[in-house]
């Protein structure tokens, strides 16, 4: 068999295989983008471009296993590179510390009338703004996970950390935001709760520690 | 969209609201009585140690009942877990939808076309 023969029977293969692996990814790629870069057209850019240096590297990747974590790592590089930021190293505490500390913020919350901060208040801008502050790693997982639903074992792979990490990054990024949206709402004026309301509502318990 | 995926993702951690006045939680501090039998029992600071691994429904099945036993029960817990879930559907609402998906699956196939990639 002549060798152009061969050589598109391995391209006509490996296009194939690009189509049916890395392209239906689109959505969730876009996504994914979208969250990275607020601004449409932006986002569009970067996905494209995600898909032609995938396209131009799918040789290194290995057929069956994580594409869409794959394509979200080149998504990410992209990203950093188009706006020259570097992705900061960032030091992290123990995932079960901060775990804990979660607790801290909520009684914070309750005590200032903000235990139902979340589903009072219009809060779209001001979490846009939180998410965009916060360090390139932790809002990379906070991205990842709460913002496009990928597992922790799917982000540890996007990021090339391990588990630990993203638990660790992800916990103290859900304090900052948190902090930083009680913050907010402080500054804001917001009306806490206990300033309106006399007493709790039925589901909540009026005697709790 | 985003915050269904998400809470696709946390069904099993939702629990129904009202259930605290019906089933009379307990003080917290210590163990949730009232669980289902054979099922591990587990104290606040165990489910406040893993409150975001449950809500992110990151924990084996047999933890995740544990724990959604605790909270059903808990007083001193389950406000902490209502605002955490709260907290977490805000921030999944925040995923964007693209204006013209097909628009840009087009603008990336012509783009992958110039650049040598075959049609099927």
């Amino acid at each position: 068999m002549p060798a152009t023969v061969m050589r598109d029977g391995t391209k006509q293969v490996r296009d194939r295989q690009f189509r049916s692996e890395a392209l239906r990814w689109l959505p969730e790629v876009t996504r994914y983008a979208m969250s990275l870069e607020r601004d449409e057209a932006n986002a569009d850019d970067l996905v494209q471009e995600t898909f032609l240096k995938a396209y131009e590297a799918w040789g290194t990747y290995t057929p069956g296993t994580e594409c869409r974590g794959w394509l979200f790592t080149i998504c990410r590089h992209t990203f950093y590179r188009r706006r020259r930021r570097e992705e900061r190293q960032v030091s992290y505490d123990d995932p079960d510390l901060e775990a804990l500390a979660a607790a801290a913020v909520h009684t914070s919350a309750r005590q200032g009338g903000y235990a139902d901060l979340f589903t009072r208040f219009d809060l779209s801008d001001a979490i846009d703004r939180a998410i965009a502050n916060l360090p390139d790693a932790f809002r990379d997982v906070v991205l990842l996970i709460d913002v496009n639903d990928q597992s922790y074992e799917a982000a540890a792979a996007a990021l090339g950390v391990p588990i630990g990490t993203v638990r660790s990054r992800l916990f103290r990024a859900r304090r900052l935001l948190q902090e930083a949206l009680i913050a907010h709402a402080r500054d804001s004026g917001l009306v806490p709760a206990s300033a309106t309301v006399q007493g709790g509502s039925a589901d909540e318990p009026t005697n709790a520690p | 969209m985003a915050v269904v995926a998400h809470w696709r993702r946390m069904r099993d951690t939702e629990l129904p609201r009202g259930h605290l006045a019906a089933q009379r939680p307990q003080s917290g501090g210590g163990m949730a009585p009232g669980m289902v039998p054979g099922t591990p029992m587990v104290d606040c600071e165990s489910v406040m140690r893993q409150l975001w691994d449950y809500l992110d429904g990151e924990l084996t099945s047999d933890r995740m009942t544990a724990i959604r036993g605790h909270i059903e029960l808990c007083k001193r817990c389950y406000p902490q877990y209502e605002f955490e879930q709260s907290f977490l559907a805000a921030i999944a609402a925040r995923g964007q939808q693209h204006s013209d998906p097909q628009q840009l699956r087009a603008r990336v196939s012509d783009a992958l076309r110039a650049q040598g990639l075959r049609d099927a």
